[in-house]
This record gives C-alpha cells, structure tokens and sequence, in this order.
C-alpha cells in the first residue's frame, strides 16, 4: 500500500507538472508561429508571467484575447462574436495592421468561457499569460465580472463587448471599459422611448423579465426612470430563462393585469417563447416592447416566427443598419460565415477596431499603454447606433451608449427612435394579432 | 489526548503519505505560469469539496448528489460576511463551514428519520441544493439574481485571502486546507466514529445489530462532509471574487464535486485529491488539443464543442473500464498479481 | 384501512379548497388567469409524462439512472427539425422515422456502454449516462452550431372542420389558449402512454420484459435472454423520449440543451409517479405540470420550479415509492 499510494502522489505531481507543460508549450507555440515585423520600439511586453518568450525579436503581432461562451447554452452568440471580432482582425490586418507598430498585426486568440465563470477566469490567466495586450468578451454579466477582476488585477485591459449588469463597473476599476449601454441606461432607455414613442397612450406597464442578473438590473432600472414619465409598472413577472419551456401562464398574467404594454427583457430563447405565448393569447395591448431583449431585433427571430414577429418592439444595443458602410460589414460577415451578423457580433467587431485604435495613439502594445490610451478614446467612426463617438468615462463606461428603438415592419428590422436614426415611421398602437 | 494518541498509533503511515504529497504539491507553483496555478488552485478547490463529499458519500455510503448546497452555503456566508459585516474570510470561512454542517444535520436528520436511502436520499439531496439555488436567486440580502462581488484588496492581503502579487500564497492556502481536511478525514476514519460509518455503509441493519446508531453516525458524516464542502466553497469566492446563486448552488456544481473522488477511488482517502489532478489534466488537454492540434489533426482546429466531445468520450471509457476509480484500478491490478 | 382513510380525508381537503376558491372574488377577477395555468399545466404535463415514461421504464428493468435521457430527447429534437428543414416532412408524420431511429441509438447505446455499468455502483452509472449526456451534447453542437432554431407549422391556426363540430385553434377554453401543436403534443403522449402500457402488460415481449425486471435469474433460468430484453427495452425508453422530442419541436426550440430542461423534470415525475410504474408516470406528469403553472400562479416572484421541488420533497419523504408504485424493501 504505501509504495502505490507513493507512486500515485508522484503520478499526480507529475499530472500538474504535465499541465503546466502543455500550457507552457503553447506559449512558446504561439509566439513564434507569428510573422515578425520590423519595429521601431521593442513591443512585445506582456503582464506579469514567468514564462515568456524572451523580447528580443522584433514586433511580432499583437495578441488580442477573446472570451465568450463557445459551448454550452448560450454557444450560439458566442461563437458569432468570436467571428465578428475575428473578421475585424482580418479587416485590419488586410488594411496594413497597427501602423504606429510598424504595420503589427493583430492576432487573435479566441478562449471558450464554455458559460461558467471559473473557466472564464482560468482563460482570462491563460491569456494574460501568453502576453495579451487586451481582452474583449464575455457575453454573459456574472463571467464578465470575474474577468474583469482579473483584469484590474493584473493590469491588462478588458473591453467588454456585451455584458449589461451595472455592478461590473461599480467596483472602482480602471482597466475595464464598456462600449454597449449598461443596465441603467437600457433601462431609463427604454422608458424614455416608450415616453416619446406614445405619450400619454402608455400610462400602465406589465413587465415579464428573467430573473438572472440581467432582466432584475434592466427591470429595476426601467422601474425608476419610468416613473419619471408617469408610466407605471403595475405587475413585475420573473420567470428562470434557461428553464421554462413555455411562458402561456406568464403572459396570461401579464395582460390580466390589462397594461397599456407589454414589456418584456431576457434572451433569445424565452424571448421567443413570449412571442409564441403573446401571439397564441392575442393579448389585447397596444404593443409588445422588448426592453435589451435578445430575439427582437434579431433577422433570426423575423425568419423563424414569421408574420407572427410583426410589429413587435425591441429597444437593444444596435448597429447602424442607417450607415452604408454599417451594410458592407453585413454582407461581409454572413458571405464569410453563413449566418446573418447580430448586433453582438458587430460589438465584438466593434470592440477590436476600439483596441486597434487605442493601439495606433499607444505606438505600443504594452497593455498599460493601451489602457491609458483606451481611456482617451474618441471614436466616432463606429458602427453603433449611438448619438455621438465612443468615450469613456472614468468608470469605463461608454458616455454615449444609447438602445436603439427598433419595430418589425414588413418583415425586416428598423429603427424608428432617436429620431434622427429613423429608418421608418413606428406602427403603434398595433400587434401582429390585432390586425387579424 | 486520546484523540491524539489514537492519531499517532494507528495511521503513521497515511500521515507519511499525506506528508510526501503535500510537498510535493507544495512546489508546484516554482517555475509554472500563472495560468497553469490558476488550473491548479481551481483543482484543488474541487478536490477540498470532493474530500468532503467522500466523507459522506464514500466512507458513509450516503450517496450525494447535492453537495453544491453546502458548497454554497461556505460561499455565500463568506461573501455575506465580508462584504455586509466586514468579517474577515478566514472567520468567515468556518462560519460557513458551521452553517453547513447545521443544514446538514437538520436536513439529514428529516431524510433519515424517514428512512430515505440510496437513490431516494441522492434525489432529495439535489432537490435541497435546487430550493437552495432557487431561494437564493430571489433573495435580495443575498444579492438575488445579481449575486455579490467581493472588492479587489489590492496587493497581497492575508486578512481577506487575496494576494495580488503572489499568487502561490493563495495556492498554498488552499493546500493547506486540503491537508488539514485530509488529516482530519484520517484521524476521523481510524477513530471509532470513522467504523462505524464504515459499517453503516456496508450494512446499515447489520450495524445496529452490533449496537451501533446508524442515525447518529449518518448524521455525524453528514456534518463533517457539510463542513469541509463548505470550506471549498468559501474559498471558491475568494478567488473568483464574485458568487451568484447559479455558481454557488447549481446541479453542475455537485457533479463536479463528486466527479472528483469517483474518478480517483471512492471511498479512499486520496480518491478525490488524485481524481482533482486527474480531471484538470485531462480537461485542460483537450482543451489545448482542440485550440492547436498537432498537424495531422489539422481539422479539429478551433472546432467548438469538440473537446467536450473528447472529455465525454475518455470519461465514458474511464468508468467502463475503472469502476473502482484509478485507485481501485491499481488495487485490482495488485491484487490479481500472484502472491 | 388507514390508507384508505388518508385518501379519502386528502379528496375532501381537496373538494373543500376548491370550493372555497370558486366563490371568492380572487376567482372572479382571475379565472382568465386560472384557467391558462391549469391548460398550460396539463398540456406539458402531458409531454412531461411521456419523457418520464421512458425512463421510469429503463430505472424500473435495468434498475440504471439514465443522466443521457435529455440528451436523447435532444436527439429526437434535432431529427425531427432537420427532416423538416431539409426535405420539409411534417414533425408528427416524421415520428415514422424519429421513433425507430431514437429506438437504434436506444440499443445501441446500451449495447455498447450501458450494460458495463449494469452492476456496478449508483454513481459509475450515473457518471457514466453524464458522459454519454456531454458527448451527445456537443456533438449536436459541433455539428450544428449552438445557434437556436425554430419553426412555426404553417396550419396551427387553421380551422379543421371534423364532422360534427370544427375546431379553430388556438382554441379558446374558460379564456385559456390551447394552440395546436401543444394539443398535439399532449394527445400523442397520452397514446403513446397507452401503447405503452399495453405493450408491457398484455403482450409477450412485455411480459418478458416485466420478469427480466423482478427476477433476472429466474428468467434466464425460463429461456429469456435477458441482455437483449435489457436492450429492446433501454431502445423503448429512447424511443419514448425521442418522440416527446419530436412533438415538442414546433413549440419549443431546437439547440444542444434543448432537452437538458426536461432531464430534472423526468425524474421528479419518476419519482412522483413510482418507478418502474407507466400510469404513473402519467399521472405524475400531469401533477407536475399542474404544480409548476399554479406555483407560477400563487407564488409570484420565485422559480416556478419551487412548488415542483417541494412538492418532490414531500413525496420522498411522505411516500418514496411514489403514488403508483409498491413499497420497497
């Protein structure tokens, strides 16, 4: 007994010492698989590691990490964000790379957070220990908040492309920035277009939100600032989004309650089914509105609910489908990858051109660098749909990051508010069953 | 004193292995990078948790398919604590270890005294860890559906277990954890209480047959699988820095639990701690075969889902052809040979 | 008589609630409200049972806790989306199909790994199916993306004129909706509850099958071959599961995890219903589906999933063998 007990300790020191060597391999794999470019400026000086190529070689490409959930339930948004920010690292690579590096280019190393926050830390670590010089991700808001913390803690900088809790940034960080909107501005938003959309003709709201992190912070915040506007949020419904399989009874409660509206926050998946259900019940309201909902704004959700998707609302983070070039970057993603390009995808795009800029007015790729010039950011030739360019505040958040008020009319997705994105006159009152 | 006598004269050599192991794990973190002490920490967090699932499960044959509700309760109670009432981790960690050990005897108690066993007892266990997750999400003292995230201290701190600057102290820390749960697992096995549990699980009439209460050993397993669990669990918050009711409560927290001790050996002492090791090698491995595959295997680049495919599959052929764990495995192997 | 008893005071305790609450205002302002939970409750309850039907069977023959059994009905899933996407053959006619095919994988998978666990310990087994579960997982994410997909039948709103009355759904019962792909869903489970049933109980294969259940031995020992029967009768479960996936296709979605949510359902209603018990599978869920709507309903705020779990606390507590099964040793 005691000899095996002693080989099998060995065999276990051997098994950890075996992983620190493959991780380690791959290190030195990644670093001189790249091309090297002449550079004016040594370049290449990651965070703190100990197991670093050396800096001797001239500038290779900069390393750029990328979380999002690439299996598991939510793999599917995950996986088209790794594809928008791998085709903006192509675009720029194509267009001559970091110019004030020499023409560096970007390199991308995509990690799978696989939707569970402790390997979306341990990714975060192995990223930053391959020398990244910032990290963008992760879709979900409990992940982003340990990658963040991760982030501040070893000084490199995390540019969240989609995550929405407003607790992300409350911590006091200087690394992590923000570029969509966060929960209190969906939130306040989304009441200020309900306001502007109608009027006096929406006074009573029932709100079926999820009741994660994300739908009680985007619910609460709406609560606050509809208040302001003199619009009431009479029954609050939470319901578990990666457990229901049907929302009939939900939905039911909700037009009980006989709102002016219907609003609703959650993903893809139970927003669907809320569609399914307020369409199956024929509620009698004057409109459903999504409020940061996943499903509402998307082409997938026009495609596959059919005549059924008309007329609804979503008020969501949006590209400018208004902006031609907005178009190109459209037609690009779904020739390159098969699927039409969602607006997290194109924050994912959005967030590396963000990086790529910072990197051009750093002249380096030494992640404090980029962090100081990621807090100097003024970007206004951006792909959002915002009123003015990307800054950020000290807090990291993007000052001007605003949802787009976005309906479903004759089959494709619009923009009718701020008025001066407007793409088309809003249809309200009006639902996809009233008009039967 | 006794105690302690009983220590020193029945397992001197499980206290020589526990001694070598931890050395050895103690030089880990000399000349490996950040990241692989990061696979480690989180290794050995599982294998804390699994240490105290095997308590219950392994040695008391009560077979566990809820231990995230004791994980979670040492999480949360760590985070309630320190961020409400500004207690230090280290108080908060075996407050948190006491909560759980409560929740353990109440609800062990109620499944016991009604007679709950085998898969009935698992079922119930999950369903509990379920309510847990459930109640939690809804209540805002414990942050709800927004979970707690614990402030950055900022450079190394001992009073609050974060260390920014050396990163192996917060490794040494849980490896200190680890032996002392381990130490005290021997100590409890080689004792009477640790018979009768064994006995217990065997055969639980038989048992108290010879005199022996099969409640209260049950009850006694439960409280000390509960405690060590829930020690996993409150370190688990201080190095992922943030808890919602989903990380702390969810069912794929208790299959990673017990998925730990049932790949080393159930029911042996370095089962959990070997299967830890075991799993993160194996998990890592596919992860980085898939991420850059050597070149004839050029295809399976960056193929989403396919290294879970692989872990699924070597984990499918793992149990079929060692279902004792890699322990028992080697057992068997001894034993076949001739005297 | 004391069983008896019990039955009858909890009926009356029923009858009493039940009147008290139709006279209250509550009824009046809510009926609306109520009568939805209860449809929406019964008509998944009756997808429930037949996912539940499929595994009580396995648990109640090859005594195994099956941890793929979503996975499975993941599979059913993705089969009926891809006949109908690729060459447009209607879910419930490509339940033709789906059924065999989930029947193969069925005995195939028990074949090939689930008969090495038939004697080993609980959690071998159950470690095992959550192997299976992971790999069946991301093979459907591999192969088809992670991407949620949908479809709408193009006649759920139509009018069927059957004879003596017409039906236009959605049909619209006390101001409940019950559209019809849920309807659908729920007469098929039902049947296939029946077929069951009578598959097990009045035929020779399921005589067969109930022997090797209670007496492995004994069977051999009369000439049946009891590996196979484990076979044929893992390949019904995965056929049951598998069809409850194809009807829940047109209402639901079709990703990986698509029928992990059911997974946890499926064996609280085991559980409820007694293991190894096909009615009360049924029954159970049923009940389930009626409790999770009406938690919904009473509970607002919290998972509607909590009266589920307290209601599948009580039973194992108060009535382990669930309401249809015998008492074990």
């Amino acid at each position: 007994m005691r000899k095996i007990t002693i080989y099998l300790s060995l065999l276990l020191s051997l098994a950890l010492i075996a992983t620190a060597c493959v991780s380690d391999a791959e290190e030195e794999t990644t670093t001189t698989t790249t091309t090297t470019t002449a550079a004016p400026t040594d370049t290449t000086a990651p965070a703190a590691t100990d197991t670093t190529e050396g800096t001797t070689e001239p500038a290779g490409p900069v390393l750029i990490g990328s979380i999002h959930p690439l299996t598991g339930g939510l793999a599917g948004a995950g996986s088209r964000m790794d594809n928008g920010a791998k085709m903006a690292v192509e675009e720029i690579n194509a267009a001559g790379g970091i110019a004030s590096l020499g023409g560096a280019p970007l390199e991308l190393l995509s990690a799978d957070s696989t939707g569970a926050a402790e390997v979306g830390q341990s990714e975060a670590e192995r990223l930053i220990g391959e020398g990244v010089s910032a990290i963008i991700g992760t879709y979900q808001s409990a992940v982003t908040s340990n990658v963040a913390a991760i982030a501040e803690r070893d000084g490199v900088p995390l540019v969240i492309d989609v995550a929405v809790d407003d607790s992300i940034l409350d911590q006091g960080y200087t690394n992590v920035f923000r570029i969509q909107p966060n929960a209190t501005s969906m939130g306040a938003g989304g009441a200020q277009f309900l306001s502007e959309l109608a009027g006096d003709e929406i006074q009573t709201v029932a709100y079926l939100h999820d009741d994660t992190g994300f739908g009680v912070s985007v619910a609460d915040a709406f609560e606050a600032a509809a208040a302001e506007y003199g619009i009431e949020v009479t029954t609050r419904i939470p319901y578990p989004p990666f457990e229901v399989t049907d929302l009939t009874t939900e939905m039911s409660q909700a037009a009980a309650a006989s709102p002016d509206v219907i609003v609703v926050t959650g993903y893809y998946n139970d927003g669907l089914l809320a569609a399914r259900a307020a369409a199956d019940l024929e509620v009698d309201v004057k409109a459903v509105i999504g409020i940061a909902q996943g499903a509402y704004h998307t082409p997938q959700f026009v495609a596959d609910f059919g005549a059924d998707a008309e007329l609804f609302f979503n008020s969501n983070y949006h590209f400018n489908s208004s902006d031609p070039k907005v178009q190109d970057v459209l037609e690009s993603f779904e020739a390159a990858y098969g699927e039409p390009m969602d607006t997290e995808a194109m924050l994912s795009y959005q967030a590396i051109y963000v990086i790529a800029d910072a990197l051009e007015r750093a002249g380096s790729a030494d992640p404090a660098d980029v962090r100081a010039a990621l807090a100097e950011t003024n970007l206004s030739d951006h792909f959002m749909a915002y009123p003015g360019p990307i800054t950020f505040d000290e807090t990291g958040e993007n000052v001007n990051a605003q949802p787009v008020l976005m309906q479903v009319i004759d089959g494709a997705v619009v923009q009718v508010l701020p008025l001066d994105l407007r793409e088309a006159e809003p249809v309200f009152p009006g639902t996809s069953w009233s008009s039967n | 004193m006794s105690k302690i006598r009983k220590l020193a004269q029945a397992s001197s050599r499980d206290l020589m292995v526990l001694a070598i192991v931890v050395t050895i794990l103690a030089l880990v973190p000399f000349g490996v990078s950040r990241f692989t002490l990061s696979v480690a920490i989180a290794a050995l967090i599982f294998a804390l948790a699994g240490i105290g699932w095997n308590v219950l499960s392994g040695f008391a044959g009560q077979f566990s398919f809820g231990h995230a509700a004791y994980f979670g309760l040492g999480a949360y109670t760590v985070a309630v604590t320190l961020t409400k009432y500004s207690i230090s981790p280290w108080l908060g960690l075996i407050l948190g270890g006491l909560v759980a050990a409560v929740f353990g005897l109440l609800t062990g108690w109620i499944s016991f005294r009604f007679g709950l066993k085998g898969a009935y007892f698992a079922l119930a266990t999950f369903a509990l860890a379920e309510m847990l997750r459930l109640t939690f999400n809804t209540v805002d003292f414990v942050g709800a559906g927004i979970g707690i995230t614990i402030p950055l201290a900022g450079g190394d701190d001992w009073a609050r277990i974060q260390f920014e600057d050396t990163p192996s102290l917060q490794y040494w820390v849980i490896l200190g954890l680890v032996a002392l749960s381990t130490l005290a697992v021997i100590g409890v096995m080689k004792s009477r209480i640790g018979s009768m549990m064994l006995a217990v699980r065997e055969d639980e009439d038989a048992a108290s047959a010879l005199g022996i209460n099969p409640l209260r050993a049950k009850l006694i397993a439960i409280a000390i699988s509960g405690f060590i669990t829930a020690l996993a669990g409150g370190f688990y918050t201080q190095s992922l820095l943030f808890i919602n009711s989903d990380l702390a409560f969810g069912p794929l927290v208790s299959v990673l639990i017990l998925l730990r001790p049932i790949i080393g050996g159930v029911g042996t002492i370095w089962g959990p701690v070997l299967g830890a090791g075991i799993l993160s090698v194996l998990g890592e491995a596919t992860r980085s075969l898939v991420r850059q595959p050597p070149s004839f295997l050029q295809i399976i680049e960056g193929v989403n889902g396919l290294d879970q495919v692989l872990f699924g599959l070597i984990l499918v052929v793992v149990i079929i052809r060692a279902p004792d764990g890699v322990l028992g495995w080697f057992r068997r192997r001894r034993q076949s040979r001739p005297a | 008589m004391r069983g008896r008893l019990r039955k009858a005071a909890w009926a009356a305790l029923a009858i009493v609630v039940a009147v008290l609450l139709t006279q209250s205002t509550w009824w009046e302002t809510n009926q609306t409200v109520f009568a939805q939970a209860v449809v929406s409750g019964l008509l998944i309850g009756g997808v429930y049972s037949l996912v539940a039907m499929g595994l009580s069977l396995v648990f109640g023959v090859l005594d195994i806790i099956n941890f793929a059994h979503g996975a499975l009905m993941t599979i059913g899933i993705y089969a009926s989306y891809l006949l109908f996407d690729n060459y447009g053959i209607d879910p419930y006619v490509s339940l033709l199909i789906t059924i065999p095919l989930l029947f193969v994988v069925g005995v195939g998978i028990q074949r090939f790994a689930i008969n090495a666990v038939m004697d080993a310990p609980v959690h071998n087994q159950l470690l095992l199916t959550l192997g299976i579960a992971i790999v069946i997982e991301n093979l459907a994410l591999v192969l088809f993306t992670g991407t949620p997909r949908s479809i709408e039948l193009s006649y759920a709103r139509n009018e069927f004129d059957l004879g003596l009355f017409s039906l236009d759904f959605p049909i619209r019962l006390f101001g409940a909706v019950i559209t019809l792909p849920k309807l659908i869903a729920f007469a098929v489970a039902v049947l296939l509850a029946a077929v069951l049933y009578v598959l097990i109980h009045r035929t020779q294969l399921g005589t067969a099958i109930r022997a090797a259940a209670q007496e492995p031995e004994g069977a051999e020992m009369v000439g049946i071959d009891v590996r196979r029967i484990y076979m044929i009768t893992f390949g019904i479960g995965a056929a049951c599961v598998g069809a409850a996936g194809a009807l829940v296709m047109p209402f639901l979605f079709v990703s990986p995890t698509a029928g992990a949510t059911f997974n946890i359902i499926a064996f609280i209603v085991v559980v409820l219903g007694g293991m190894g018990s096909i009615p009360g599978a049924l029954v159970g869920g049923l009940v389930i589906g009626l409790t999770q709507e009406m938690t919904q309903l009473f509970v607002s705020g919290s998972s509607k999933l909590m009266g589920v779990f307290v209601v599948f606390l009580a039973v194992l507590l108060v009535r382990p063998q669930g309401l249809f099964g015998k008492v074990q040793r």
